[in-house]
């Protein structure tokens, strides 16, 4: 396959959209989960804005392609990314994290229209992903269920149950992303818990395993077709990303899983962000078809 | 020449102690039960004994006897009457226990013959007692199927308890731990098919007919006289029973195994397998 | 000596309580094609085999792997599906709590937990295998009802009405040699509504699961051998809780005993006492149940014997309870 240049740019607008709302929500709310949002924002955009089959006017579609966001902890980045896809009000951003707002840290599925399932608790959005996967086996529907699984949520043993039922069942109609961010709380993963050698690890586990970059949309956009014509055995798409991607003062510092913005660092992290995506423009202009 | 008396075991005197305070009393049931022996009886009285001599000394002798008046039984387990009409005298507590269970003839001296009817009577309804006990295969008679269940069913639980009350080890070991429980046998559809035993720190009862104090801890129900002698009789195994449903065991089943280990130590005596063990 | 029965050669076919959910759940299969049946490599011990069987297409075998069996559970039901997914109660209750609180009562799903060998009914298998905490955990979760049935028959019914409610269940049943309390479905069984077993006036004795059969032999022996008239409720529903049947008690008897296989904290006891306390109406209370200790190994009716949960305990507890004097708290002697 071949990602054109328009649609690599369209992509690239899209996900400095989602970026800035993103930075904009966390502004607003004072700090928030955004290292992890900005290492996930390209596969979010390149599901919800290209491949997911899934309508904002026709969420409970049973049909629809669902998408479980195991690493729940960037609801803000999936706030801000709903809101821009027309199921939350812009205004309802700016109580994020209130008392009393239906937003927070992790999404309630209950409270926010389009989100598959409530995360937060890591290492469980894998069997949820699974189980929506098996039931769409069950109820003859040929819907595909994406899992976003973040890197350090993969020391949970619960990620590993789910990953070898997904190949036992052959269920090749779940997609697994793992954003290899490098970065957990307490710091690099391969200080706190190496997850190296990871690719062979999900190998021994029954998966297709494709590496990419996972701020490329050329390679998330040619994994994701393969892994959709998949017949047998699961795919699993790790995608190298950098922590806090796109802001200078975060990128690939582990202190930026949370953190806090004032006015002085939204403003430098806009300008960055500018930056940020006139170079992936250009790379898409250079490199697209 | 006198026959030289044996010297009499422990598992003598566990033998007696069935055949004197389990199956002796079984001779009422047959009388009550079975027309054509309770009217043998009707309008007679009599005492009756059966005894056997366990020591040379004065009154070294164990027995159990009936008082029969105008036709009715009284049981009188483990006591001797001074004067009986009828008696059967064993000469030790051996050829006791060989004689009733089924083992072998050592006839006991008589005494009675005086009452030669009633005697005849009595022995009569032995027979039909032995006979029964004593078959190899389930007898084909649905009412004789019916009598033997009954039986058994009075057998069994009397000689647990008797054997209990004596402080057999291996029953104690099991009455002395356990809370205040009720084991019943039953056969569905026939109310006088039942019985029980009623366990408690040691302390053992036999009792028939249906156990009211509160549903028996377990209880074990066949679904016909013939399956429940089957099974009585060793001709068939439980479990395949029980997975036919021809076996009902309400309640835990490792406590129907329990029971069934005491029924078996009661076969023990009662069959006479301990008298094999002995030559 | 003949050995006893062996339980593993009758299990096939006579586990009674678990054979009825076997069938019932096969039942509703047939009806509903939302059902589906999970089991984490306990499929013969949970008799979700029977369903396999039938509905192959429509059983999943996790593995053992209870967090997987309840998220996967979370999932098939956010997809419109039914699934009753079983295990042991131990690990039901714990080792899957994250997913039984995160995924499925948070979200509220339809998802309907079995929770089979409930309460120290696996005697032989020890602590590990025993679950005496698991009304305290199950009750204290949002959108959960938890129900303890008394026998089979009353399994069949309570998975027929969670199959018919939306939102998370969990089912606690045992091991299934319990003797039957119910000859016949026929009658009045609603979620959250106690049954009667017997009525009584002196005192009530309220239980669930297996210790609702003791409760009415108990009553039976306090009738027959010392003339007290126990009052047995069915509490069969521990969350929510039948508060107009506990009030009703404590007024109508004004002494309450419950008895449940579990720990005496958190459990059907302390559900009762929060609606007691709350009714402010004075009442002698005990719980009955394994104060606050690991179970012991054995057989299942020696432990509740132990723990005097059976009749004979039920029985001794509530002639102590009799005596309880519950106005002792003042000096009524007049002052000379």
């Amino acid at each position: 396959m071949s990602l054109t240049k328009k649609e690599w740019a369209r992509l690239e607008k899209k996900a400095n959209d989602l970026r800035a709302l993103t930075l904009q929500t966390t502004f607003w709310a004072g700090s928030g989960h955004i290292g992890g949002s900005f290492s996930s924002i390209d596969i979010l955009t390149a599901l919800y804005y290209k491949y997911l089959n899934f309508d904002p006017k026709n969420t409970d579609d049973p049909d629809r392609d669902r998408c479980v966001v195991s690493k729940g902890h960037i609801g803000i980045a999936l706030a801000s990314m709903f809101s821009d896809l027309g199921l939350i009000e812009k205004e309802e951003l700016k109580t994020f994290n209130l008392t009393g707002s239906k937003l927070g840290m992790h999404l309630d599925s209950n409270k926010v229209k389009g989100l598959d399932a409530s995360t937060g608790s890591l290492g469980h959005g894998s069997a949820m992903a699974l189980g929506m996967a098996l039931a769409a086996r069950i109820n003859k529907k040929t819907y595909k269920t994406y899992l976003l699984l973040g890197d350090g949520e993969c020391d949970e043993g619960s990620v590993w149950e789910a990953a070898m039922a997904t190949a036992n069942f052959k269920a090749s109609n779940l997609i697994t992303f793992v954003d290899r961010n490098h970065n957990m709380i307490d710091g690099n993963t391969e200080d706190v818990m190496a997850l190296e050698p990871f690719a062979d690890k999900w190998t021994a586990f029954g998966f297709d395993v494709k590496v990419v970059n996972g701020h490329r949309f050329d390679e998330l956009c040619e994994a994701i077709e393969y892994a959709q014509s998949a017949k047998t055995k699961p795919v699993c798409i790790i995608c190298d990303t950098v922590k806090g991607a796109g802001v200078s003062y975060m990128a690939g510092n582990y202190k930026w899983h949370y953190g806090a913005i004032d006015e002085a660092k939204f403003n430098l992290a806009n300008e960055d962000l500018a930056n940020y995506l006139k170079q992936r423009l250009e790379v898409a202009e250079k490199e697209g078809k | 020449m006198a026959k030289q008396s044996p010297i009499i075991t422990q598992d003598d005197v566990y033998a007696a102690r069935i055949f004197l305070y389990s199956a002796l009393p079984l001779l009422r049931v047959i009388a009550e039960s079975e027309e054509k022996y309770g009217k043998k009886f009707a309008g007679k009285s009599f005492v009756f004994q059966v005894s056997a001599k366990y020591s040379e000394a004065e009154g070294g002798a164990m027995g159990t006897h009936f008082v029969v008046e105008d036709g009715n039984w009284t049981v009188n387990v483990g006591k001797l009457h001074e004067n009986p009409d009828v008696e059967f005298i064993f000469p030790n507590l051996r050829d006791f226990n060989i004689f009733f269970s089924g083992k072998g003839m050592p006839l006991p001296k008589i005494k009675g013959w005086g009452k030669l009817g009633i005697l005849v009577s009595i022995l009569m309804t032995l027979l039909r007692m032995a006979g029964l006990l004593q078959c190899k295969d389930v007898p084909q008679k649905l009412e004789d199927q019916i009598m033997l269940v009954k039986l058994y069913f009075y057998l069994l639980p009397s000689g647990i308890s008797q054997l209990n009350k004596l402080g057999y080890p291996e029953f104690k070991a099991f009455t002395e731990p356990s809370p205040d429980r009720a084991y019943a046998f039953a056969v569905s559809g026939y109310p006088e098919l039942q019985s029980w035993l009623r366990i408690k720190a040691g302390n053992s009862k036999a009792g028939r007919g249906e156990y009211k104090r509160c549903r028996p801890f377990l209880t074990m129900r066949w679904d016909s006289p013939q399956h429940a002698l089957d099974i009585l009789m060793s001709k068939a195994e439980m479990i395949p029973y029980i997975e036919q449903g021809f076996l009902n065991i309400e309640g835990a089943p490792e406590f129907g195994g329990a029971l069934g280990n005491l029924m078996f130590g009661v076969a023990y005596f009662a069959q006479g397998e301990y008298l094999d063990k002995l030559n | 000596m003949a050995g006893g029965l062996v339980f593993t050669a009758v299990e096939s076919t006579k586990l009674a309580t678990a054979e009825i959910f076997g069938k019932t759940l096969c039942e509703l299969g047939e009806k509903d094609p939302t059902i589906v049946a999970l089991t984490a490599d306990l499929a013969g011990s949970t008799k979700i085999g029977d369903f396999q069987k039938k509905f192959p297409d429509r059983f999943i075998n996790v593995g053992i792997a209870e967090q997987n069996l309840y998220g996967i559970s979370a999932g098939l039901a956010k997809c419109g599906l039914t699934p009753f997914a079983s295990s042991f109660s131990v690990f039901a209750s714990m080792r899957a709590l994250d997913q039984v609180h995160t995924d499925i009562c948070y979200q509220n799903l339809n998802v309907k937990i079995i929770g089979t060998h409930g309460g120290t009914s696996f005697g032989q298998a020890g602590s590990t295998h025993h679950a005496i905490e698991d009304f305290a955990i199950i009750r204290s979760l949002v959108n959960m009802t938890l129900i303890c049935p008394a026998d089979g028959i009353e399994t069949g019914l309570a998975v027929k009405a969670a199959a018919a409610t939306k939102g998370p269940f969990y089912i606690r049943i045992n091991r299934g040699f319990d003797q039957t309390v119910y000859s016949t479905d026929d009658y009045d069984f609603e979620v959250g509504k106690a049954v009667e077993m017997c009525d009584g006036t002196d005192i009530t004795i309220i239980a669930c699961g297996s210790c609702v059969y003791q409760a009415v032999q108990a009553a039976s022996i306090l009738k027959n051998d010392y003339k007290i008239s126990a009052k047995v409720l069915n509490m069969h529903t521990i969350k929510p809780i039948d508060r107009e049947a506990v009030l009703k008690a404590v007024k109508e008897t004004r002494r309450i005993v419950t008895v449940e296989d579990h720990t005496v904290i958190g459990g059907l006891g302390s559900a009762v006492a929060e609606v007691v306390v709350e009714g402010g109406k004075a009442c002698a209370f005990r719980k009955l149940g394994l104060q606050d200790h690991f179970s012991a190994i054995g057989l299942h009716e020696d432990l509740m014997a132990m723990y005097e949960i059976d009749s004979e305990g039920i029985v001794k507890n509530v002639l102590e309870v009799m005596k309880a004097d519950f106005e002792a708290d003042e000096d009524w002697g007049d002052e000379v």
